[in-house]
């Protein structure tokens, strides 16, 4: 009995932290790259994105893994973009009233989680077929993944693009930003090159 | 001639100052996965096109004809994407039965645009930039499907040169393709504050 | 009858996930919806009060003022009318122009005669920041100031302090600068020409 739960916390860590490095959306699976580039300009709009993906991710999961005995195959992927675009208008909703600065920020690119791959390629991968621990466990696990690159990237160009990061100057005053980071020129620059590291840094490890 | 000049500059504006690929970043993942060739990347953009300029309308005609005089805008996201997967599942089932060589050379990648970020972004931007005549709802979807292709036709002619370069092991495949998507985007900044 | 029974059967999930759904989204939207709305007036009514600090109070006017948009589309705009003790202490409107990278959105205040620029802010903009973001800046607002109610000219260098129809543009960020001086001066001249032929001013 205590082998069954010691093996059952430890599938749960390894779902958890294969979201953070090995199965990064972003990094290794190439999921998600619009959001990715899109709202990395700075900290604080980041962030947000991912605490939207995070909810978005374990309430579909949820409702998905309550709804997988009862799906039928081939209306599932209509089944599962009602429960994302659902969840994502929710989200939406409540990003307007209660931050309202960062929700016209983010604009149109918090509807746009619906298509994201991440979302639909979980359900798809684990809800359906995991009870809903589990999934609320492995979209806990590709969310915080998701956030945490998300703020990794962002933090780069917010720091080197202007010098501050979450609006507190960090840099010395006489730093001259490269406002180019803070461009669509400096999303693709810094994604390749963090891409790059990271494939380098796998290959050492491997 | 009023409306010809607002259509013009708008049709300008998607395809070169807000291209949707290389200033809004929709459609990054086919851009990265299909701009290996040429051929390939021609045939992804007119698939593209074709499903840009069909869901934009639909989507333009639901949103002033039914959701917003009923009051229903809260509903949008939830419409919208069904009307485009339904609208894209529809034209798939028929160029299957009607026109096999025209399916043939465009249909696989129909499946996969129904995901594309492009296609929903475009129709939630046509909502932003508040279109209000169809006849500019359908010149900004085909502006933004021509956008889309000439962005990815010029990638994967850049790609097919870098295939003879010696590209580090580590950057080859994505990293590459994006740092060179940030170049492109660097010259079609070029472009900002012409209209 | 079969064909029914065979399409309930197959997706009757569908449709009891659907009302769910709809009834979930319907109940957010209704606890939300006022905050939302609340929410869009309370920045307009803080920057107005910024512009115009002697009106206690801004009122939307009950008619809209045509004027064709800078893209060229005709546009109802509507104006807000501050207000001190019943007298009239200026007036608000929201300007929409293209900037570098996206739409910018400006409160404009102009004085109870239309004659002189009370001053601008910025409600939404999208510039790069540390070049286009400095038309948030005080130096580049305070030009506006006093500025007469009219066409302004963009110039590229100059005396920042003169307060005339002459705004130097921010080095660095000319696109953004000239995006905010045209948007100004083609929604000063359609609205003050707009008001005079409604006699809401005198000429």
């Amino acid at each position: 009995m205590t082998t069954n739960a010691n093996e059952q916390t430890g599938n749960y860590t390894k779902t958890l932290l294969a979201g953070l490095w090995k199965e990064n959306p972003v990094f290794r699976l190439l999921l998600g790259m619009c959001p990715t580039l899109a709202v990395t300009a700075a900290v604080q709009p980041a962030l947000t994105m991912g605490l939207c993906v995070i909810f978005v991710l374990i309430c579909s999961n949820i409702m998905v893994s309550l709804m997988r005995n009862m799906l039928k195959p081939h209306l599932r992927i209509l089944m599962f973009t009602l429960t994302i675009s659902t969840f994502v208008t929710i989200a939406d909703l409540l990003l307007k009233a209660f931050v309202p600065a960062m929700s016209e920020k983010l604009g149109p690119y918090v509807p746009l989680i619906i298509v994201n791959c991440i979302i639909i390629c979980r359900a798809e991968a684990c809800a359906s077929k995991n009870p809903v621990l589990m999934s609320i466990i492995d979209a806990l696990g590709m969310g915080v993944g998701f956030t945490v690159t998300l703020c990794v990237l962002a933090g780069v160009r917010e720091l080197i693009g202007t010098g501050k990061i979450f609006n507190i100057q960090v840099m010395p005053g006489s730093y001259v930003p490269w406002a180019a980071l803070t461009m669509p020129v400096g999303a693709f620059l810094t994604l390749g090159f963090l891409l790059g590291l990271v494939n380098l840094i796998s290959k050492k490890h491997s | 001639m009023d409306t010809v000049y607002i259509l013009i500059t708008g049709f300008l504006s998607v395809v070169l100052i807000n291209n949707l690929v290389l200033t809004k970043f929709l459609g990054i993942c086919p851009y990265l996965g299909v701009s290996g060739r040429i051929d390939m990347a021609f045939g992804m953009g007119l698939a593209v096109t074709f499903v840009m300029t069909l869901s934009g309308t639909l989507t333009w005609l639901i949103d002033h004809m039914v959701l917003m005089p009923l009051g229903l805008e809260v509903t949008r996201y939830v419409c919208f994407i069904l009307v485009i997967a339904s609208a894209v599942q529809l034209v798939e089932m028929y160029l299957r039965k009607f026109f096999p060589p025209l399916y043939d050379s465009f249909g696989i990648f129909l499946p996969l645009i129904t995901t594309n970020c492009a296609i929903l972004g475009l129709c939630l931007f046509l909502n932003l930039w508040g279109t209000d005549s169809l006849l500019e709802a359908v010149v900004l979807s085909v502006g933004g499907g021509i956008g889309f292709t000439m962005a990815i036709c010029i990638m994967a002619g850049i790609r097919e040169n870098l295939q003879m370069v010696d590209v580090p092991e580590c950057l080859k495949g994505a990293p590459i393709t994006l740092i060179t998507a940030g170049i492109l985007s660097l010259a079609f900044m070029g472009f900002a504050g012409i209209i | 009858m079969r064909s029914i029974k065979h399409f309930f059967e197959q997706s009757w999930l569908l449709i009891i996930a659907s009302f769910f759904f709809g009834l979930l989204i319907a109940v957010t939207n209704a606890a939300l919806a006022p905050r939302i709305a609340w929410n869009a007036t309370a920045k307009l009514n803080a920057l107005a009060a910024g512009l115009l600090p002697e009106a206690e109070k801004f009122a939307p006017l009950d008619q809209t003022i045509d004027i064709t948009a800078p893209g060229g589309k005709p546009q109802a705009l509507q104006l807000y009318q501050g207000k001190t003790g019943g007298q009239p202490a200026g007036w608000i409107f929201i300007a929409v122009g293209s900037g570098f990278a996206d739409k910018i959105e400006l409160v404009v205040a102009v004085d109870a005669k239309f004659e002189k620029l009370a001053g601008f802010d910025v409600l939404s903009s999208n510039e790069t920041p540390g070049f286009g973001d400095q038309i948030k800046y005080n130096y580049f607002r305070d030009q506006f100031k006093g500025a007469p109610a009219g066409a302004l000219t963009l110039i590229n260098a100059g005396e920042p302090a003169t307060i005339d129809e002459k705004i130097v543009s921010i080095s660095g960020a000319t696109v953004s600068s000239t995006a905010v001086v045209r948007t100004i001066s083609h929604y000063l001249t359609q609205v003050k020409e707009q008001m005079q032929q409604k006699g809401l001013i005198q000429p």
